[in-house]
Parts: C-alpha cells; structure tokens; sequence
C-alpha cells in the first residue's frame, strides 16, 4: 500500500491540520520509547496536504480581475492627473491676465539694469 | 471643453478599452504555453513594455534634438516626459523579465548581452531624470540634457540588434527563432499588448509634457507678477 493511498483513508480535523507541524527531519535525533506512547495507526505522523479540494473559483480569472482592477484604477488616477493640471492651467491663465491688467496700469520699463551697475542717483531738484 | 482637452479624453479612452480588451484576450482566451504555463503570459506586458520604452526614448531623442535646433520650451518638455515614460516602462521591463527569467531560466538574472544593454539604457534615462530634477532650468542644463537624450538614444539599436549579433540566452520570440506564438490567440495578445502599451505610452508622454509646460508658464508668470508687484514673494 502506498503512502498516497494511506493518507487518502486518514480523515483529520480541520484545527488539528491547521495546527499540524512539518514532519521531522530523517537526521532529527530519536526520542526515547518510554516517553512517547506507540502510534495507534500506521499512518505516517505529522502534516498530511489535502489535495483533492475542489476550487470554489478560478484563481488565474481571479488574478487576472485584480489587473483588471488595478488597470482602472492607473487609468483613474491619468484623468484625475489631467483634472489637476487643467486646474493649475486656469489659474496660471488667470495670473497672467493680472499681469496683463498691471502692465497696462504701469508698464514697466523694458531695459533692467543687473545687479552690478550702480544704483541711480536721485535726481535733484 | 477645448479640442486638446477632448482629443486627450478621447485618448484615455482609447487606451483603456484597449489595455481591458488586451487583459481579457490575455487572461481569457490566449492557452497557456505547454512548457510554461500561465508564466508564459507574462512576456504579453514584457516585450510590449520595452517597446513602450522605445517610444519614449525615441520621443526624448526627437524632443533634445528639436531643442538643440529651435531651442524651444515645447521640445524641452517634449524630451523630458519621453524620458519619463522611458523610465517608467524600463521599470516594468525590468521587473517583468526577470520574473520570467526566473521560470525560463532559473535564475532572475543573467549578463546576457540583450538584459545587460536594456539595464544600461534604462539607466542612462534614469540618469536623465535625475539631471533634469536635481539641477535647475537654465539654458545650459538643457543644452547638456538634451545632448545626453541624443547620446542615450544610440544605445536603442544596440539593445534590439544584440541578440542576433551575440547570442545569448534571451529568446527572439517575435521574430519566431525562440519558439511560442504558435497559437493565433497568442499572436492576437501580443497584438493587443503593443497597442494598448503604444497608447498608454502616448499618453503618458501627452500628459507629463502638458504637466511640465504649465510649470514653465507658471514659472515665467510667477517671476513677471513679482516685477510688477502683482504678487508678493
């Protein structure tokens, strides 16, 4: 009899298999006999995978909704990127209207001087 | 709505309805490949990817070109968000690949020559945007910019002509020495992963050059309102 078919006929409960360790290493050292009672079985002791679960749903599908998802949301945030920057763009819009307004009240003059020239005198008089 | 807003509206659209029809057809409808599995479907992002990234560096090469000749904010603008998107789907080159590799081959990876010329493209790109963010807007900046975003460029045809001219390990799946696409299903993914990637890539490139020219105008406002006592500091 295989070890397959041996773990087919075993039925654990569910808390008892979540809390199943990992079988011991081959080289972990014995535990003494008088110690531990004899197993009532032959089944193999430890961690037995069930792996005749039926899958409630599809996990590549399921996968492939989350880019789906993720997609929609990268879209999502391009337009409110692009809301934001036409936002930005009505206010630099409107700043330089008011630069305009203000250079009709007082037109500047279109020579600058730098940094390094002197200061003007103060006209006298 | 202005004409540009409703041409960059129409475009969105475009492209998310193309990237959802791409993610269908992928996830849907495209079999897994014998040897690989669902892994396989991967590679309908990773070569998409670094097309896309193609294309933005190609629209930094044109944009530091068309700098260097007219020297104009638009094409300075131009050259930065190709950079931009040059990075952003190196990144996803880069991160896709190797996750491939690493079922393909079993190693994430190896200095084949085609991985080892997309690293060092991406890199220069990464470099530019490190230039552009940490150095100030002045005229020589730009000028040194967009001469790195022609010299950046030449690596291009270095990266998709390596695997012919050396070898090594990375595949040639689309030109068909590397095996897959034996189905039609997975000639239509990858179909619809370089249009939805090439719109994406539009995109993107379309609304970061928007972002940096409205920074320009508010740039330039800002220091003319300051003359004329419009705003204070």
């Amino acid at each position: 009899m295989s070890l397959l078919s041996i773990a087919a006929d075993i039925t654990v409960p569910a808390t008892a298999t979540a809390n199943a360790q990992p079988p011991a290493p081959a080289t972990a050292a014995p535990v003494p006999a008088a110690s531990t009672p004899a197993p009532t079985s032959s089944a193999p002791a430890g961690f037995n995978a069930v792996d005749d679960r039926t899958q409630m749903q599809s996990g590549e599908a399921l996968l492939i909704e989350a880019y789906i998802a993720i997609w929609v949301l990268l879209f999502a945030f391009v337009v409110i990127a692009w809301l934001r920057t036409r936002r930005v763009e009505d206010k630099v819009a409107e700043l330089e209207k008011a630069i305009e307004r203000a250079k009709v009240a007082a037109p500047i003059p279109t020579t600058k001087r730098s940094a390094s020239e002197p200061p003007l005198e103060p006209e006298k008089g | 709505m202005k004409t540009s807003d409703r041409a960059f509206l129409a475009l969105v659209a475009c492209t998310a309805a193309s990237t959802l029809i791409a993610l269908y057809w992928i996830g849907f409808r495209t079999p897994n490949e014998a040897t690989m599995g669902a892994v396989y479907k991967i590679f309908y992002f990773h070569a998409p990817a670094g097309y896309a990234m193609y294309i933005g560096a190609g629209c930094c090469f044109l944009g530091s070109a068309g700098y260097l000749y007219k020297g104009s904010q638009g094409w300075d603008s131009f050259a930065k968000a190709g950079a931009d998107v040059a990075v952003v789907m190196g990144a996803v080159l880069m991160t896709t690949g190797p996750l491939w590799g690493a079922k393909a081959w079993g190693t994430y990876w190896t200095w084949d020559p085609r991985l080892t010329t997309s690293l060092l493209s991406v890199l220069i790109y990464v470099s530019y945007v490190v230039l552009r963010q940490f150095t100030g807007g002045g005229e020589g900046e730009k000028k040194f910019a967009a001469a790195l975003g022609i010299l950046g460029a030449a690596n291009l045809p270095i990266i998709h002509y390596s695997v012919r001219k050396w070898g090594g390990t990375h595949p040639q799946v689309v030109t068909g020495k590397g095996g897959g696409l034996s189905h039609p299903d997975m000639k239509i993914s990858l179909l619809l992963g370089f249009v939805s990637f090439t719109l994406l890539a539009a995109t993107l490139v379309w609304l970061r050059m928007r972002q940096d020219r409205v920074v320009a105008r508010l740039d330039e406002a800002e220091e003319e309102a300051m003359q004329l006592g419009v705003l204070e500091d």
